[in-house]
């Protein structure tokens, strides 16, 4: 039965797919539903085989021999994830409808790019399913490839010049992140002999370079959680997509990354060498840096999907945070990872909805304006730790840190926390200022509505292990809620301050700039390397063929010596003749 | 049980219809197609009895005196049964796609004859159990298929021609120098020998490394090797099926599969790593990974930009013969499949392109994924197969020679392998993204250079066909290469013979 389900999760939007290819020959043009029901329900069977129960797949005959597997980490994380993809794909229904509409009275352009977008998204979510459910580095492999370049479609979709820049962004990191797992993949498999994950994560505590192993896993599945340094595609990436595209790709996308460090690392692991624990230390400090660096660089960010994706490198450089302390003190592993899933989980439906927000506030619907904007900034205030899920959240990363005295790492996340609020604050004020009145339509803003409901109420849904999440005790309620609206107070000081600066912002993806920068300055000596062995390369053909033509102009001559030897047979002959007898005399006189 | 007439019969069915053809008139096109392609069924079916054979531990040898001590032997095992399947298969294949492609074109009769001839040559040189006869037949495919380089009979075209016979015959000279010398040192020489050359080694190390070399420079011509490769680039102007026979498994594949014959079966690896050989050959490849790729980037046109990702492609064999142990062999043998498989794809598709729209360059392909859906598909997995990436039976070797590599602690091959994927990542995507991503003359925006309809579908079913079934077979071969009789099973099935005693 179970097994059914899966089959059915990863066919079913194989199905969808198809129906989008029968929809762009067969149908008609003005009856073309992109997003049909058929189309939405791309991530149902996964969300359903979330919630049956625990299972184990091994098939030999899959690539190098497949292993999958629903077990207590796989499960929720499989649940939020198809959650938000369900969500996203209902919300898009909404958001695309206009373009729809246009496609329908026969723009080809839109045509295009719907079809692509609907072909494109079940394809994505499809690579993002299996890579949760491996447990095999070949699967695994295989489903982030999907994801991740499947997901350029997304990206790209407007093919606006900031679409294109973003989209040439995500895809440059992602081929040297996919560059740097299959070289860590290969380092670690090869030195243990080993196709699972598990054998990797045992190969990276044994082997003497396991550090380094490590470093380059963590880089590749950087690009896509963000890490500091390879995080410059977020910004770029997502105010350039369309809105449910930017929900799961800092929803769900991202912490496919995350993931990659979960499966990967020896967490938890008792004896990890001391060059490991060393690098767990550099994670740890990258990991804030980005939680503090994002927040102080986004707040300043014109465009309120530039904030959130600070704020998203912001969130998952808590969460780097939260994984170093598994290679750093691995005691407090066990206890901390529930609340680690929780952490992703929450921050995957809260991110989601706010970015499916800034739908809202660019096309708000006729309710009452207060409602809305409250609506609107929920999600946000609970993913500072404020309110509901958040606060749950915090609590259960927090208390396994305080129960193992980790009180400055507490104190660390907590002023990140502050940074959380300033961003989300910032980001609703830049929606209000560019705020649009009317046009969303039903679609659009209920699964906003039941993404922000589900973002509140995260620990009621997803299927952790019985008794991992506790609500905080009374009494620690403050130093949970208190950086929130210091963090409001910081965004408006910071606003106020930099009043007098207003029409300056600072680009988006900054570092990109420096690092274009710094390849085209590293190509012109390669270039002109590169010409300088094209002219030697031509010169020395040159040579070689005049050197060819003279040898052949002489073998011609000789040839043409050969008409007066011939001419000249009988006479040579003679003389041969008379010269070797008088050879042979001289020969037999001595 | 020494079934003799097997392998005999397999290589008389390509040489008969070589003469059938040659015989028969121009015209009888009907007559001409059905023999090709039935004698491509009975081929494709003698090599799956082979394969049943050596499966089952048969080893059926045909043979002969020629003169004294120098024997005609044919002898069929597992290692050659994998080449002479590739080829069998895509003599199919390509023959079915050849004569959609040439339909109505002049001089057929001579084209498929040599086609057929060649197909023949890559037979023998799989079946061949001694230096002897593989030379044979390895000069005869060097001079089958020279009219098929120069078939269009252009200024360009024979020029082409000249360069290539130039480099292939100097090189068969030195490799018959090579083989002279080996067969005055040790007498007639066969692949099967347990033993190898290993006796020798003490009083003739100098020798031996001199005779390694003559070798496999010879063989390194038509593997394209840098800096020998120089006339696979101009080659390019041969038509679209001969390109593809050519790269997949006709003249480069004949090369690098000479290699793993003088390496696994002539030397034998211990040996090898003795002389310490086959460090420079791993050294050698990787140079020419790297430089194929870089010289990729820079191409214009689609073909030439497929030629160099072949030279830069077929050295992944060459790679893996050069890493010592079991991964890194079974990586080498799976890719010679592999890159059949995904290349001859790559090349039924660019043919595909140039006959239904006239596209020849890069930049021409803005949009064509809608006007061409199936071809473009193909082409996007013989692409990403190419880069390596999963499901595509790249990712396959590309694991094995990267696991082997670790394994024999060769960890600079591992930063060739992902530069290597990172370059074909960089050469590749600009063409998939055009054709999938940017609006073309299919969506109103100027028109294709030569455009004809050639069928009902995308284009004439004999040449879309072939390159679907390819296309499937190189993501069937990744998907699930551990089902028994797959690529990889049968290489691993080769691997454990070459390292287990």
């Amino acid at each position: 039965m179970i097994t059914l389900l899966l089959a059915l999760a990863l066919l079913w939007p194989f199905g969808v797919m198809g129906h989008a290819v029968w929809l762009a020959y067969r149908a008609p043009e003005a009856q073309r539903d992109y997003f049909s029901v058929l189309w939405l329900s791309a991530a149902w069977p996964a969300l359903l085989l979330a919630y049956v129960g625990e299972a184990q797949w091994t098939m030999d005959a899959w690539m190098l021999g497949g292993e999958w597997e629903l077990n207590s980490l796989s499960r929720p994380w499989l649940a939020f994830t198809a959650l938000l993809w369900s969500l996203a794909a209902v919300h898009a229904r909404g958001y695309f409808a206009a373009e729809q509409a246009q496609a329908q009275r026969g723009d080809q352009d839109a045509q295009r790019r719907l079809l692509r977008l609907a072909l494109l998204w079940p394809l994505t979510l499809l690579g993002n399913v299996l890579l949760i459910i491996a447990q095999d580095i070949a699967s695994f492999y295989l489903g982030f490839a999907v994801m991740t370049f499947a997901a350029y479609a997304l990206v790209v979709h407007t093919g606006t010049q900031e679409a294109r820049l973003g989209a040439k962004a995500y895809l440059i990191l992602a081929v040297l992140g996919e560059g740097l797992i299959l070289g860590g993949f290969l380092w670690s498999a090869g030195a243990a002999d080993t196709l699972m994950l598990q054998g990797v994560r045992e190969s990276i505590v044994s082997a003497e370079h396991g550090a380094w192993m490590a470093a380059l896993l963590c880089l590749g599945f950087g690009v896509k959680a963000g890490v500091i340094g390879l995080h410059v595609w977020l910004p770029l990436a997502h105010p350039a997509a369309p809105a449910p595209a930017s929900a799961v790709l800092s929803g769900v996308m991202i912490k496919a990354g995350l993931l990659g460090w979960i499966s990967v690392l020896p967490l938890s692991h008792a004896q990890v060498s001391g060059a490991l624990a060393q690098f767990g230390h550099w994670m740890l400090v990258a990991g804030l840096a980005a939680a503090f660096a994002a927040a102080v660089y986004g707040v300043f960010q014109r465009h309120p999907k530039a904030v959130l994706a600070y704020s998203s490198i912001s969130q998952m450089g808590m969460m780097t945070a939260l994984v170093a302390m598994g290679l750093v003190a691995p005691d407090v592993w066990p206890l901390l990872w529930p609340g680690l899933v929780l952490f992703a989980a929450h921050h995957a439906l809260a991110k989601g909805s706010l970015f499916m927000g800034t739908s809202i506030s660019e096309h708000l619907p006729r309710w009452p304006q207060p409602l809305v904007w409250a609506l609107l900034a929920l999600p946000g205030i609970s993913l500072a730790g404020a309110i509901g899920a958040g606060m749950v959240s915090k609590w259960g990363v927090k208390a396994p840190l305080y129960e193992m005295h980790h009180e400055s790492l507490i104190k660390l996340l907590s002023w990140a926390a502050v940074g959380t609020a300033a961003l989300v604050s910032a980001a609703l004020w830049r929606q209000w200022q560019q705020r649009h009145q009317g046009g969303s339509n039903r679609e659009q803003w209920g699964a906003w509505l039941v993404a922000v409901i589900a973002a509140l109420l995260t620990p009621l849904w997803l299927p952790l292990p019985a008794g991992s999440i506790e609500m905080p005790p009374l009494k620690e309620w403050l130093g949970i809620m208190w950086p929130f609206p210091v963090g409001v107070l910081f965004a408006a000081v910071g606003w106020l301050l930099t009043r007098p600066l207003t029409g300056k912002t600072l680009p988006a993806g900054d570092l990109w700039g420096f690092y274009a920068f710094v390849v085209g300055a590293v190509l012109v000596p390669i270039r002109a390397f590169g010409h300088c062995c094209g002219r030697l390369k031509s010169a020395s053909v040159i040579t070689a063929q005049k050197a060819e033509e003279t040898l052949m102009g002489h073998l011609t001559r000789l040839l043409s010596g050969e008409s007066w030897l011939r001419h000249h047979t009988s006479g040579l002959m003679m003389m041969l003749a008379v010269l070797l007898a008088a050879l042979l005399m001289w020969e037999g006189q001595r | 049980m020494n079934a003799a007439w097997l392998p005999l019969t397999a290589l008389a069915t390509s040489l008969l219809v070589a003469v059938t053809i040659f015989a028969l008139p121009e015209e009888a096109r009907r007559l001409r197609t059905t023999i090709n392609i039935g004698a491509a069924v009975v081929k494709i079916i003698l090599v799956t009895l082979m394969v049943r054979r050596v499966a089952a531990g048969h080893e059926d040898i045909f043979s002969f005196q020629v003169i004294g001590g120098l024997d005609f032997v044919l002898r069929i095992d597992a290692l050659g049964v994998m080449f002479a399947g590739l080829s069998s298969l895509l003599w199919l294949c390509t023959t079915i796609y050849a004569i959609g492609y040439l339909e109505g074109s002049a001089n057929r009769k001579r084209f498929f004859g040599f086609f057929s001839l060649c197909v023949a040559s890559t037979i023998g040189i799989a079946l061949a159990d001694n230096l002897f006869t593989f030379l044979i037949f390895y000069e005869m495919l060097t001079l089958s298929t020279y009219p098929l380089v120069v078939h269009r009979g252009t200024e360009q075209a024979l020029n082409a021609g000249r360069v290539y016979l130039r480099y292939t015959l100097s090189a068969g000279v030195v490799l018959l120098l090579g083989a002279v010398l080996l067969n005055n040192l040790t007498g007639d020489q066969s692949f099967s020998s347990e033993e190898g050359l290993g006796d020798y080694l003490n009083d003739h190390r100098g020798l031996l490394t001199l005779i390694f070399i003559l070798l496999v420079s010879g063989l390194a011509v038509k593997a394209a090797m840098v800096p020998l490769h120089g006339w696979l680039p101009r080659a390019m102007v041969a038509p679209a099926p001969v390109s593809a026979l050519l790269h997949a498994v006709a003249v480069v594949k004949a090369g690098a599969f000479g290699i793993l014959r003088v390496v696994y079966d002539l030397y034998g690896i211990e040996l090898s790593v003795e002389l310490g050989v086959i460090t420079g050959l791993a050294v050698a490849a990787s140079i020419t990974i790297i430089y194929g790729s870089l010289r990729a980037i820079a191409q214009q046109e689609l073909k030439p930009l497929l030629a160099f990702s072949t030279v830069s492609q077929v050295s992944y064999v060459i790679l893996g013969i050069g890493i010592f142990g079991p991964f890194g062999t079974v990586g080498a043998l799976a890719h010679l499949l592999h890159q059949g498989l995904m290349k001859v794809t790559l090349f039924f598709c660019a043919g595909n392109y140039a006959e239904e729209l006239g596209i020849h360059r890069i930049d021409e392909m803005d949009g064509a994924g809608k006007r061409m859906p199936l071809t473009s598909i193909a082409f996007t997995i013989g692409a990403l197969g190419m880069i390596g990436l999963p499901p595509v039976a790249g990712f396959i070797t590309k694991w094995y020679l990267g696991v082997g590599a670790i394994q024999a602690e060769m960890y600079w091959v591992v930063a060739v392998l992902v530069a290597s994927s990172t370059l074909n990542a960089m050469y590749f995507l600009p063409i998939l993204h055009r054709l999938w991503f940017r609006p073309g003359p299919s969506h109103g925006k100027g028109s294709w250079p030569h455009e004809q309809r050639l069928g009902r579908l995308e284009t004439h079913g004999w040449l879309l066909w072939p390159m679907v079934f390819t296309a499937l077979i190189s993501l069937g071969a990744g998907l699930f290469a551990g089902l028994p009789y797959s690529p990889l099973d049968w290489a691993a099935r080769v691997a454990s013979g070459e390292y287990l005693p």
